[in-house]
């Protein structure tokens, strides 16, 4: 889609940006607050719904999760956590879905020009059209969101429903949650709305109450409010996610590296034919007379 | 008639060597294109050879295997020449009258030069890392059995590997047109004495040897 307003584009140089002439729009924000989910699925159904994925009807796990991770046909997940604490059985719920970081790692690891790209409002979306299927965002996402559908061996995850965003609407997620666990609106407005919310488990007795917006990945468009922000992974959330290390070497480091190391090699070689001249061997070559034959040859040819 | 063609040849490259080198150099020819519209997105237009972008990416291992299985027949019948033999490290310290012809200066060598056998080494390890490393990132067959941590290692080795092998393939090619009569025996298998006395005198031994045992 020719949007306009891309602030970045997988597998592109800095020298020769993306159209990002309409880049003034307002950061967008997605916030899931775990301490008001009853575990409805509902997010999930509309998700499913508005995008038009029919996951195949698996079979039970043992769990009320279903199905048990995200996939092609699967891009919002309602995760059924079981905790055990002082001899007390709770849920804990995790709507999981792209967290959309500001940095995110599936476009740095991305190998196809703009099939990963990052709209001016945060929302990180994938151009299927033009991913190769080379499943690098999947292997480089701290979060594990990006799934390589079988059926046709291309990426996919949640758009944030960059399409109904565009017309001016909500996810569609958020449209259908029932108990106000999702909201939706501007990035400064979700801040502000959770740094309330937040004050106020801490008052009613949480207090390790916090948002998870992590800054290893720049911050993230999708945040959480957790009821113990120090245990991100009871809710299957990474601690500390960043882009991995694997990731920054590759794209950072060896790229150019090996670019100048193909050049230089090439150029030396250039050089040295240039310089050196040929490397013949005198006895191969056409018209070459041994000289204690010379006069003997010669009239071999005359006859 | 030339005098060239009555020089004295010998056999260097057997056919069924000859045929192995050129049919890497065909699928090699395609994962390199291949695998290079991967590595560096704005040059995808080089996987056109593939036909679209897709199928570069599916082409690509298959062509890769297809490079890499024969590469292993050749580690196995050019062993024996590949052995680091008495004379190759004076020949390396003497690296410069090698580059620049100062043939007084360049110890004997037989039938690979210790620059062929670095080379030959760098082929055989770079291509079991990027075969192992290649399977284990290959979508949609065997990627999802590794997690994704180690698929992000695997796909950074078979980055460097790559590389590395490119490199070296550089040079094989700067060196295999600079030592004229390198390729015409890799194509038809035959060097002249003349060729082996300048290039790789105790090769000329061997293949007395060779001959006396018949």
């Amino acid at each position: 889609m020719a949007s306009q307003d891309i602030i970045r584009r997988s597998g592109t140089s800095g020298m020769t940006p993306a159209a990002k002439g309409r880049n003034s729009s307002e950061q967008v924000a997605k916030l899931f607050d775990a301490t008001k989910c009853n575990g409805c699925k509902a997010c999930q159904v509309s998700c499913s719904e508005w995008n038009d994925l029919r996951e195949e009807v698996g079979t039970f796990q043992g769990s009320y999760q279903n199905p048990m991770s995200l996939s092609g046909q699967c891009w919002t997940l309602m995760e059924f956590h079981e905790v055990m604490e002082s001899n007390k059985l709770r849920w804990q719920f995790t709507h999981s879905a792209c967290m959309h970081c500001a940095d995110p790692a599936c476009l740095k690891a991305c190998s196809t020009s703009g099939a990963i790209i990052q709209h001016a409002n945060g929302v990180v979306d994938f151009d299927s059209d033009k991913c190769i299927g080379c499943g690098y965002c999947a292997s480089a996402c701290p979060f594990d969101v990006p799934k390589i559908d079988p059926k046709d061996n291309k990426a996919y995850k949640c758009t944030m429903c960059s399409d109904r965003l565009a017309v001016g609407l909500e996810p569609s997620c958020v449209k259908s949650c029932t108990t106000g666990a999702l909201r939706f609106g501007s990035r400064e407005d979700m801040l502000f709305y959770s740094e309330k919310r937040v004050a106020e488990l801490k008052e009613k007795g949480f207090p390790k109450a916090g948002l998870y917006n992590p800054e290893g990945v720049g911050g993230t468009a999708m945040m959480m409010i957790l009821h113990d922000i120090t245990q991100p992974d009871s809710y299957n959330m990474p601690v500390d996610p960043q882009i991995p290390l694997s990731v920054t070497l590759w794209q950072d480091w060896v790229k150019p590296l090996g670019a100048a190391g193909l050049i230089a090699t090439a150029a030396v070689a250039c050089l040295h034919k240039i310089t050196v001249g040929r490397n013949i061997v005198e006895e191969d070559q056409p018209g070459y007379q041994p000289p204690e034959e010379e006069v003997k040859d010669k009239e071999e040819d005359d006859q | 008639m030339s005098k060239h063609d009555k020089q004295e040849m010998i056999v260097r490259h057997k056919l069924f060597d000859r045929i192995c080198h050129w049919f890497i150099v065909a699928v090699g020819l395609v994962t390199f294109l291949t695998g290079f519209s991967i590595f560096f997105p704005s040059f995808q237009w080089m996987g056109a050879i593939a036909g679209t972008p897709q199928l570069a990416r599916f082409i690509h291992p298959i062509a890769g295997l297809m490079m890499c299985l024969p590469l292993m027949l050749l580690l196995v019948r050019y062993y024996h020449h590949n052995k680091w033999e008495k004379n190759d490290l004076k020949w390396m310290l003497a690296i410069k009258d090698v580059m620049f012809e100062n043939e007084e200066g360049i110890p004997p060598i037989g039938h690979y030069n210790p620059g062929q056998k670095v080379l030959f080494r760098t082929f055989v390890v770079t291509s079991i890392v990027l075969t192992v490393t290649g399977i284990m990132m290959w979508q949609p067959y065997f990627a999802p059995y590794f997690s994704g941590v180690v698929v992000g290692w695997a796909i950074l080795l078979h980055a460097i590997c790559a590389l590395i092998m490119m490199i070296f393939v550089i040079v094989h090619f700067w060196m295999a047109t600079w030592v004229e009569g390198s390729v015409a025996g890799m194509l038809y298998g035959k060097v002249s004495k003349a060729w082996c006395r300048k290039h790789h005198p105790l090769m000329l031994d061997e293949h007395s040897d060779v001959e006396k045992k018949h």
